[in-house]
């Protein structure tokens, strides 16, 4: 199904990088400083091995099933009967996941600028835009990525240059108060992040040159850890320790320019930049759900059932969470550790396992083989 | 296949035409049902009540010229306008406020605060939350302590500037006197010794023909705040001293008398850098403070040729001394007498020595006072104007 659609690995690339990066940028640093204090820096760097070590595991796991998804070949390595089971508990779980992101950007969008309009509404346009790009398959998704990741970085870079004069290096001192430890608790949450990094699999079948997979695969990890080191760096060094108290930061940061009393009001390039990548990380999910579900079904298409998810992605926005502080408390406590235990301990077993049994096949294939020659 | 294409194109029509209806009108804010708040007042009413009073911005449309020809002066009354109301909290007395307001409060121009003193000495960490926390409200804001009622200085009519609030906003910019932030301020609140200092404005008494609204305030000194309390101010000739040892030095001229002479020599500072150095050794803290600074001779009243490389010499020892007076005269101040560490010593000693500051930290308070400072200051006279 769909195995004539290709992207190439830096497509690939490209949209794994929003897909992930996205919403760590406003919610996380403040979640981090909270834990590492004026280490928040370093904690994304323990954070990007879960991510190097997930792709690792796809590309591994994509080395002994070229052509499949994850949802596919667990029923080869599993069983019929616990392959579906494990790959409808994995899909439920991005149905879950994908409402909680879409719910972060409804409480974000709603908290900064549009207090009256209904998160209904705000969810609900934003889901539509989605499943147009959903239906136009992984070429357009990777498309659209090359076209938004280049301007949402340079954007991006731009406010960090603006805020250069405003920076307080002293602020990172002293490095490492209170050992190892803060910066290790604080890199939890991100971890479940780059988690997400499995996702990855999901990919892999339509990339060209597969090869390179691997490559680019450990590249967009880099640029999302680079890319949260200097989000950190930017928090710290302009609010210290104001960094954890803050719901928001970067938006407050991008507040905070003032260039020769007229560069000011900068908080839409915050926005620009959270939307359009907020976009590609749902367009990811969702077409993720979709292909997905399609699989599990053993359906001709996705296209048809893109719509009917995208309204079960709205609810599940609705529902996900009762408000901003219930959300956050969420992701900054047990949402880690649910996020984390569904996407690196089942790939880890499913290589595992698929790995034992071609063991096993090859010993039993070359006794087969060597049978008649004996004869 | 014709009828089925026109079926379709009236079909996405009127998906379009529905896009049109449905685009967020909830949020809809239009210009003119605004009312943009330049700049805001906090006086202290009764024991619990607040008085919030605020700037607003009148938009004027075609009504200047007509104020230029009859009177010749721009403005006049109408240029301000200043409403309050009361409440046990800002966001309660906002509430109230808006009841004698016809247009919507916005608060997204905001940039000055003016606290006044009797409020300010019951501390300012509760008004701040609001500011912090309201969406609208931008961390760029600057904070000042008034002598005389708030509400009475935002209803001063500034005659150069536009209004109060881009006076001071301004005069906060010259970096002359000391400028806090929303933002600084909440770091200070949070900071390891929990003490701030914020700038302390009074109004400039009006020239005797004119109207004596017709002035601005300024920022003549600092108030000192330990542990959220106001304990005290120091005037003018105390807060460069300050300046120095935060670190916010930017603009100043230093008048020096070398011995032996009957005038003055004035120099003009710029790339003035300083820096906290702390030490820990045998129990005694100690803070050496190292600033450079490079100076422009703008007068001489003496005899002296400044052209002679060893009277240059000599002078910047002079300058050197006079610089650490006046840090000492501030440091003695506010160290020795008001016991608040507005100068980030604790910030210093915490990054320096963290295993030592988290031991120590809950006598902060009794080690504070106790530690010594040394200076370290170096300058620099790199011209002597244009004359010889």
């Amino acid at each position: 199904m769909m195995k004539q659609a290709k992207i190439s690995p830096i497509q690939m690339a490209l949209l794994m990088n929003p897909a992930i990066a996205a919403t760590v940028l406003l919610l996380v640093p403040s979640i981090t400083a909270k834990q590492a204090e004026q280490d928040s820096w370093i904690s994304p760097i323990w954070a990007s091995v879960i991510g190097f070590f997930v792709v690792f595991i796809a590309y591994q796991l994509n080395k002994l099933f070229p052509e499949e998804s994850i949802i596919e070949y667990s029923e080869y390595i599993l069983g019929k009967f616990l392959g579906k089971l494990i790959s409808a508990a994995f899909l439920f779980f991005y149905l879950h996941i994908t409402g909680i992101i879409v719910r972060e950007y409804g409480e974000f969008v709603s908290a900064t600028s549009l207090f009256n309009t209904p998160m209904t509404v705000i969810i609900g346009s934003m889901v539509l835009v989605c499943s147009f790009a959903v239906l136009g398959g992984p070429e357009v998704i990777g498309r659209v990525s090359e076209i938004i990741v280049p301007v949402v970085m340079l954007l991006y870079i731009i406010i960090f240059i603006l805020l250069i004069k405003d920076l307080e290096v002293k602020n990172m001192f002293p490095i490492m108060e209170k050992g190892i430890k803060p910066s290790l608790m604080g890199s939890i949450v991100p971890q479940s992040w780059f988690s997400e990094f499995i996702l990855i699999s999901f990919f892999l079948p339509f990339v060209k040159d597969k090869k390179k997979g691997m490559k680019w695969g450990m590249i967009s990890v880099c640029s999302v850890m680079i890319l949260m080191v200097l989000t950190n760096i930017m928090n710290l060094f302009l609010f210290g320790k104001l960094t954890a108290s803050l719901t928001y930061p970067v938006m407050v940061a991008a507040r905070y320019i003032s260039i020769a009393d007229f560069l000011e009001h900068l908080e839409s390039i915050v926005m620009a930049i959270w939307i359009a990548g907020t976009f590609i990380k749902i367009t990811v999910f969702y077409f993720i759900l979709s292909l997905g579900i399609a699989q599990w079904l053993k359906l001709s298409d996705y296209r048809p059932i893109v719509l009917p998810i995208g309204f079960l992605i709205l609810l599940q926005g609705l529902w996900s969470a009762g408000d901003l502080q219930e959300l956050s408390h969420y992701l900054a406590t047990t949402g880690a550790v649910y996020i984390l235990s569904f996407q690196v301990p089942i790939p880890v077993i499913l290589l595992l396992i698929a790995t034992i049994r071609n063991k096993i096949q090859q010993g039993k294939g070359n006794k087969q083989n060597e049978a008649p020659v004996n004869h | 296949m014709k009828p089925r294409s026109i079926i379709k194109s009236s079909g996405l029509c009127l998906l379009i035409f529905n896009i049109m209806l449905l685009s967020g009108c909830w949020d809809r804010q239009e210009l003119n049902d605004l009312a943009l708040i330049m700049a805001a007042g906090f006086d202290i009413k009764s024991d619990h009540k607040i008085e919030l009073s605020v700037l607003v911005f009148i938009p004027k449309g075609g009504g200047s010229q007509q104020g230029m020809d009859v009177s010749g002066e721009i403005g006049g009354g109408e240029q301000t306008l200043v409403r309050s109301a009361e409440g046990v909290t800002i966001a309660d007395a906002m509430s109230k406020l808006q009841e004698i307001l016809p247009r919507k409060i916005f608060w997204g121009h905001t940039d000055v605060f003016i606290f006044n003193e009797d409020l300010a000495k019951k501390g300012v960490s509760k008004q701040v939350d609001f500011i912090m926390r309201h969406p609208q409200l931008r961390e760029r804001g600057q904070i000042f302590v008034s002598k005389q009622k708030a509400k009475d200085i935002l209803k001063l009519i500034s005659p150069l500037e536009r209004d109060l609030s881009e006076v001071l906003r301004e005069l906060g910019e010259h970096k002359i006197g000391l400028s806090v932030t929303t933002k600084e301020l909440s770091e200070m609140l949070i900071g390891d010794s929990k003490d701030y200092a914020l700038p302390w404005i009074k109004i400039l008494p009006a020239e005797s023909s004119k109207n004596p609204k017709q002035t601005i305030a300024y920022i003549t000194g600092t108030t000192i705040f330990k542990q959220d309390k106001m304990v005290g101010k120091i005037d003018d000739s105390l807060k460069r001293g300050l300046l120095w040892l935060r670190n916010e030095i930017r603009l100043a001229v230093v008048t020096i008398k070398p011995p032996n002479t009957d005038g003055y020599i004035s120099l003009n500072l710029y790339n003035a850098k300083s820096e906290l150095t702390p030490e820990i050794k045998n129990g005694k803290w100690k803070i050496v403070l190292h600033a450079e600074s490079s100076s422009d001779i703008v007068q001489n009243t003496t005899n002296l040729d400044v052209s002679n490389p060893v009277i240059v010499k000599k002078l910047e020892h002079y300058l050197q001394e006079e610089i650490e007076k006046r840090i000492e005269l501030s440091r003695n101040r506010v160290q020795k007498k008001m016991k608040a560490d507005v100068f980030g010593f604790a910030e210093a000693f915490h990054r320096k020595y963290p295993e030592i500051w988290n031991r120590e930290k809950d006598d902060w308070n009794e080690i504070f006072p106790k530690v010594e400072v040394t200076y370290d200051i170096k300058t620099k006279i790199r011209r002597q104007g244009l004359t010889s």
